[in-house]
């Protein structure tokens, strides 16, 4: 595979999951702003995440449901809006046509079709928010099945599941430690259920939450949810073991000799998050323990670009 | 009493061949499309418009047009009544255009080897030695099976006498192949009823035909050729057809990024290393190819490449310099160069062409402006022309004088009315002018085409020029055998 459809093929992953992990989050914190009284439910901890707003700005707009819709769905001056990513998604998957297939394109071509629709925009800032919302939710959904259903499982395939599972890893990297920086990761006092349900819901994981854990020690069941549970699509080590499966295929068709840096890299990181157990964590440091990952998954982003995309 | 059908409002114009009518009946390739459509109504044939283009919308068949910092995605026009031309018209068509491309491509061969033709005085030597697109880079230069034209899109039009004649030869990049194919697949979701039961001759082969012929020009000791398509990437306007059939044929796109070239061979650079490439279809132009040799600065080519090319190494398709055959000026002289190389009369008529290089013609063409069209043979796409009838005196004072300063850059062609189809336009049906560009491939088993072609339409009222560049949209064109 040319190196250059590599690459369009990794960040159209990438920014597809982007695209529904964003809206999931808009989402949910749109909702329960519905739901308590405006003070206390600040977009701040969002602003901060996906913009590069300054802390000014922000504090103008936290209490201002619709004006950060609009920012973070369809501004065309946050390079990190919906609109933008799927507008590059889509650039990506135009210069790859040919190597995707025409069930993916027309997705791709819809839903850059769709955000571009004036009435996105009127409807956006009135009381039918949530339905654009969920259009884009289910579209992004959408497409994720027409890619499982109709792309056949090559280098391409695995490509994108790397783009798409390094995203993932970081998307809920970023947002768990948020969710711990909000009360400064003071994990000596056990937290109600309540208070993780944002980010469970955010992760598309809440009712498989209530079912896999029985008791109230609801901080290191979360931290299993959310880290260490092999079997929750969101969580950090089951896309690990995701992309340690595409990365075992790749490297057998490479011989660069730099591959061997790239699986040292991968295989800290891996062996890291299987075999820390979450109660020690709990004791010691989470932060470094996130701060450490998220720098792991970035050198580990950089050395596969050198590998396979550079052109 | 029931509404006038909107099929009988159509007025179609005097002097001009209409496809549909003959002075006042439904010519009979016509009549069974003419009695399907009677049976719907305006509001049905809106319907059938609108989904027209939602199709090409959703398939990303669209170029941009910027405003504002925004792109804006349009669609190329796509008018939904199909053009009908008969199957004797079409084989007469078809032996011409093959009678056409052998003379053409015994040219090319000549023109870069021991130039014959300009020996025994056929065509002037100044002629092809003031022309651009002779690329002396070219010459001596053997190319696999003595090919040099392997695609190519002749531009044909009917005159009031309904009569086919050569317009323009496109031998270098023609473009337009995915149109005809996508519209055909249009048209059997908009009207598959009416298809299914015109008996028309399916035009679906071309990719395979297309993969046959590159496949055929890589050295027979290679067992496993790699072919690709080289693009100039996702800015080019026919960048969607160059994805069209890299998929169609299951070949690789690339751009010249993609590529390198290393002791005279081609490689692609992929994830697991280099690869050897044996057969370039090329969508990049002869300039942009090889900036050792052309245009130093463009970054759409190979450096090196034409060496490689040189040393046989690579096949190109088309080969280099094929832009000498297709000059405005050279034009005028391929049915001589039908009775040279073949010893036969043309098939298919050129329309007369004035040489502006020759003062006695110049003096004729300012005379006589009004019923001529001024071509610059170094453009093409609709620019650089001058239609005598409809130009305002301050441009035409314009027009010559630089006309004067450089004759050997134009030709003068009379205006031909070209011939007139119905189309559904705002409701109503009306006649528009149109040409018809059938696609050519040539390979070691001779000339093939696909029965059919682009038609081409001028969707303003009374205009003659067709290309999408000046607003021109096209039509589903049909090659039907009486049943």
């Amino acid at each position: 595979m040319l190196s250059r459809i590599a690459d369009s093929l990794f960040w159209l992953s990438r920014y597809m999951e982007r695209v529904e992990e964003m809206l999931r989050i808009a989402r949910t914190h749109y909702i329960y702003s519905l739901d308590t009284n405006q003070t206390s439910n600040s977009w701040k901890p969002i602003l901060q995440m996906f913009t590069d707003l300054s802390a000014d700005r922000i504090a103008d707009l936290e209490h201002d449901n619709y004006s950060v819709l609009h920012y973070l769905l369809i501004d065309m001056n946050n390079e990190n809006s919906t609109k933008n990513i799927i507008l590059r998604a889509r650039e990506n998957a135009r210069g790859i046509q040919d190597q995707i297939t025409r069930e993916v394109w027309e997705e791709v071509n819809a839903i850059y079709h769709s955000i571009n629709r004036p009435f996105i925009t009127m409807k956006l800032a009135s009381s039918d928010a949530l339905e654009i919302i969920d259009l884009f939710l289910k579209h992004s959904m959408m497409y994720a099945g027409i890619t499982d259903v109709t792309m056949q499982r090559g280098t391409g395939w695995n490509i994108m599941k790397l783009g798409k599972f390094v995203e993932r890893t970081i998307e809920t990297l970023i947002l768990v430690d948020k969710q711990f920086e909000i009360f400064d990761y003071d994990v000596s006092k056990e937290r109600d259920i309540t208070n993780w349900r944002f980010l469970l819901l955010s992760l598309a994981g809440y009712e498989a939450y209530l079912k896999n854990y029985r008791n109230n020690k609801h901080n290191q069941q979360l931290l299993h949810q959310v880290i260490f549970n092999p079997d929750f699509p969101h969580a950090v080590l089951y896309c690990l073991n995701q992309i340690d499966r595409s990365l075992r295929v790749l490297i057998k068709e490479n011989s660069n000799p730099a591959v061997a840096d790239l699986l040292r890299t991968f295989g800290r990181m891996h062996s890291k998050v299987k075999f820390t157990d979450p109660v020690a964590l709990l004791k010691a440091d989470v932060s470094v323990f996130f701060s450490e990952l998220k720098q792991e998954i970035q050198d580990f982003n950089l050395q596969l670009r050198s590998i396979f995309f550079s052109y | 009493m029931a509404e006038e059908h909107f099929l009988n409002e159509y007025v179609y114009h005097e002097n001009t061949w209409d496809e549909m009518y003959d002075t006042k009946n439904i010519r009979h390739q016509y009549s069974h499309v003419f009695s399907m459509l009677k049976d719907l109504d305006v509001d049905s044939m809106s319907n059938r418009h609108r989904l027209a283009g939602e199709l090409f919308l959703n398939q990303g068949i669209t170029f941009t047009v910027y405003n504002n910092n925004e792109g804006i995605e349009r669609i190329f026009p796509f008018d939904i009544i199909p053009r009908i031309l008969t199957g004797n018209e079409w084989d007469e068509i078809e032996k011409g255009i093959a009678q056409r491309l052998k003379a053409l491509n015994s040219f090319l061969k000549d023109i870069y080897h021991e130039q014959q033709i300009l020996h025994d005085g056929i065509i002037p030597m100044e002629l092809i030695a003031s022309c651009p697109h002779y690329t002396r880079e070219a010459y001596g230069i053997r190319v696999p099976y003595d090919i040099y034209v392997h695609i190519s899109g002749i531009d044909l039009i009917r005159g009031s006498d309904g009569k086919f004649y050569v317009l323009e030869d496109n031998l270098r990049t023609p473009s337009g192949v995915s149109y005809m194919l996508e519209n055909r697949e249009v048209t059997k979701r908009i009207f598959p009823d009416i298809l299914s039961t015109s008996n028309v001759r399916s035009v679906t082969h071309y990719p395979m035909l297309l993969h046959e012929i590159l496949l055929e020009l890589t050295s027979a000791q290679v067992s496993d050729p790699y072919i690709v398509i080289l693009t100039p990437g996702i800015f080019n306007s026919a960048y969607y057809e160059h994805t069209f059939l890299a998929k169609q044929m299951g070949v690789d796109l690339v751009e010249g990024r993609d590529l390198v070239v290393d002791n005279h061979k081609v490689y692609t650079k992929t994830t697991k290393g280099l690869k050897q490439v044996h057969v370039i279809y090329r969508r990049v132009d002869d300039e942009f190819l090889d900036p050792l040799m052309f245009k130093q600065d463009s970054l759409l080519g190979v450096p090196g490449l034409l060496s490689t090319y040189r040393k046989g190494n690579v096949a190109i398709v088309n080969a280099v310099g094929n832009g000498v055959a297709d000059d405005k000026a050279v034009y005028a002289y391929v049915p001589e160069m039908i009775r040279y190389y073949l010893n036969e009369e043309p098939i298919l008529n050129n329309i007369p062409t004035y040489q502006l290089s020759d003062p006695e013609a110049l003096k004729y063409s300012i005379a006589n402006i009004e019923n001529l069209v001024i071509k610059n043979t170094n453009q093409s796409g609709g620019y650089g022309m001058i239609m005598g009838n409809n130009i305002s005196e301050r441009e035409w004072l314009k027009a010559k004088s630089e006309i004067e300063k450089n004759p050997r850059n134009y030709v003068a062609q009379p205006i031909i009315q070209l011939s007139t189809v119905p189309c559904f336009i705002n409701g109503k049906i009306q006649p528009r002018h149109v040409d018809l560009r059938p696609f050519a491939l040539y390979g070691p088993q001779g000339v093939k085409l696909v029965p059919g072609g682009l038609t081409r339409v001028a969707l303003t009222e009374g205009s003659l020029v067709v290309n999408s560049s000046q607003g021109g949209g096209s039509k589903d064109t049909w090659i039907i055998d009486n049943a």
